[in-house]
């Protein structure tokens, strides 16, 4: 009999499972069985990429790595991850891997993504943050730099949420002719986007 | 209220749902693998307890669960109608879901990431679902700090989600276009231009009831926007391609066409045992009749809320008690010729 998962070797491995009930048995070759993970569902596809094997792939484990010997050895100083152990599971442990595992993975990250630098959306308190850096900056500079200059330098997505933070704040503070201001400038700020 | 899945849509469109997904993590703790149950239990608790009130985001009505704290059968049944993804069912620590009443926006708490936001509309819709997803991460963003940086954007367990974090998937019934001898090459095209394809049920590298996933590959150096634009474009492609196919063949052979979702009709209205396998195909034949307006139902209906309620976990939870294979079977045929919409 062939295995039922590859169809191309012979089944070695008899598995009889019973999940609430229901009796299935599957006939896998060694190879399949040792990989499979063994459920009535597994079959079905998961709707998430975990793309272990693509990232493993990508990343050479077949022992180039480990005999330059590199990479070997280094290890996330926050959480313990090994470089063994990312290979093995393609994910990180922490915010932390990224600085230690990033400059070593350059490639390979842009290789998989097709790029190394984020272009997307910014949390709000970091682009609040930027926002007072620039505005700090600019005292020191002695420069009466306009509010407006600093809204510019973020993406349009970003200033439209400013600018409902701060219509959310004018209306806490009852100021109600600041805040309708501030819901024609989102007014006309989203019309052009669209 | 009424589900997602079980509320007509467009009934003449080959695609079948919308999904977004975002995966954020606390500034606070290491990502999930690496946490203590100790962590877990505290993460799980804090975040349960800081976006509690998400849902006034959109106005939704979200109730939180644990779910280390529901059986297996019950995890399985949400992964089924893909509220949770595997690995949160195979969790043991602490983990926990808001969930909308009917199903479209979720939060699930502690799964491969902190957190991982959802939102599903019916037809071609990724744009609305990437609003309410956005709203909700707007929201959590100012209860709790993110794991951000500012050349890898958001930080996320696999190295294959960083950056946006964001995933866009569009779910098409392609029963013409997946037999071509080609479709394998266009699967290939298609990852060129960054989208990969995939079977959404079957068994080894067989699919049942032709339903596919076309989704972003990468998550990093583009912006949402364009994530969401190259993947609606992507889906329209391959509804536009298929509807091509089925209008040529329906041209071509009426009769045949007319027989086959008929007959598809005529067995899961009649048989009293059906396989997984077999009702996939079938419900995927009355899917296209009722798309090309073959089959005329007496009301709008939802074929997919049929694909859902046939799947195991979906049945089990339903049966009260265990089933054997067999009753499996007769339970899943029984259910359909309850369900199957009356035609004229
Ligand atoms: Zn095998
Ligand atoms: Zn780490």
């Amino acid at each position: 009999m062939l295995c039922e998962q590859c169809r191309k070797r012979e089944a070695t491995v008899k598995y009889v499972e019973v999940v609430n009930g229901v009796k299935t048995e599957h006939n896998l070759c060694g190879h399949c069985a040792a990989r499979l993970d063994i459920g009535p569902f597994s079959a079905m596809f998961e709707g998430e990429f975990s793309l272990a094997s693509l990232l493993s792939g990508l990343l050479g484990i077949q022992d180039t790595e480990k005999k330059d010997g590199k990479l070997a050895g280094v290890v996330c100083p926050s959480c313990g991850t090994t470089y063994e152990d990312f290979v093995e599971g393609s994910r990180f442990g922490c915010a932390d891997c990224y600085s230690v595992f990033g400059p070593l993975l350059g490639e390979n990250i842009r290789h998989l993504q097709g790029s190394e630098k984020h272009v997307g959306k910014r949390p709000g308190n970091i682009v609040r943050a930027q926002i007072q850096r620039e505005e700090q900056a600019s005292v020191g500079d002695g420069n009466d730099t306009q509010n407006g200059d600093i809204i510019r330098s973020l993406t349009k997505e970003e200033q439209i949420r400013l600018l409902q933070t701060r219509l959310k704040d004018a209306l806490r503070r009852e100021d109600y002719k600041e805040a309708a201001a501030l819901r024609d400038e989102i007014r006309s700020q989203k019309e052009e986007t669209e | 209220m009424a589900k997602w899945y079980d509320v007509p849509g467009n009934m003449d469109s080959n695609v079948v749902y919308s999904r977004i997904r975002l995966v954020r993590n606390w500034a606070d703790y290491p990502f999930p693998g690496k946490m203590t149950r100790e962590q877990s239990l505290e993460l799980t608790g804090q975040l349960c307890e800081r976006i509690k009130d998400v849902g006034s985001v959109e106005g939704l009505k979200i109730r939180y669960g644990n779910l280390h704290q529901i059986t297996d059968l019950e995890k399985r049944a949400l992964l089924e109608r893909r509220v949770i993804n595997r690995s949160l069912v195979k969790k043991s620590d602490p983990a926990g879901l808001f969930l909308s009443d009917d199903e479209r926006v979720s939060i699930a708490i502690n799964g491969d990431d902190h957190i991982r936001i959802q939102a599903i509309e019916k037809g071609l819709n990724l744009s609305e679902c990437y609003r309410i997803a956005n709203a909700a991460d707007d929201y959590i963003s100012e209860q709790i700090e993110y794991s951000f940086d500012e050349k890898y954007g958001y930080l996320t367990a696999f190295p294959t989600n960083v950056g946006t974090g964001l995933r866009a998937s569009v779910i098409v019934h392609l029963p013409m276009l997946s037999r071509k001898k080609n479709f394998n090459s266009l699967v290939a095209d298609m990852g060129r231009f960054g989208t990969i394809i995939r079977g959404v049920f079957g068994e080894g590298s067989e699919n049942y009831g032709s339903l596919y996933q076309v989704s972003n590959q990468k998550t990093l150096g583009q912006t949402e926007k364009d994530i969401v634009d190259l993947v609606y474009k992507a889906a329209a492609e391959l509804d536009a391609q298929e509807r091509r196919l089925r209008k040529e063949a329906l041209k071509q052979r009426p009769v045949a066409c007319a027989d086959e979702c008929y007959k598809s009709y005529g067995v899961l209205k009649y048989a009293r045992r059906l396989t997984g396998k077999d009702s996939m195909e079938f419900l995927s034949q009355i899917m296209a009749g009722v798309t090309d307006g073959i089959l005329v139902t007496d009301e709008p209906c939802s074929i997919y809320s049929l694909v859902i309620g046939s799947q195991p976990a979906n049945l089990l939870g339903r049966a009260e008690r265990p089933l054997s294979k067999e009753e499996l079977e007769v339970a899943r045929a029984d259910f359909l010729r309850e369900k199957l919409p009356e035609i004229h």
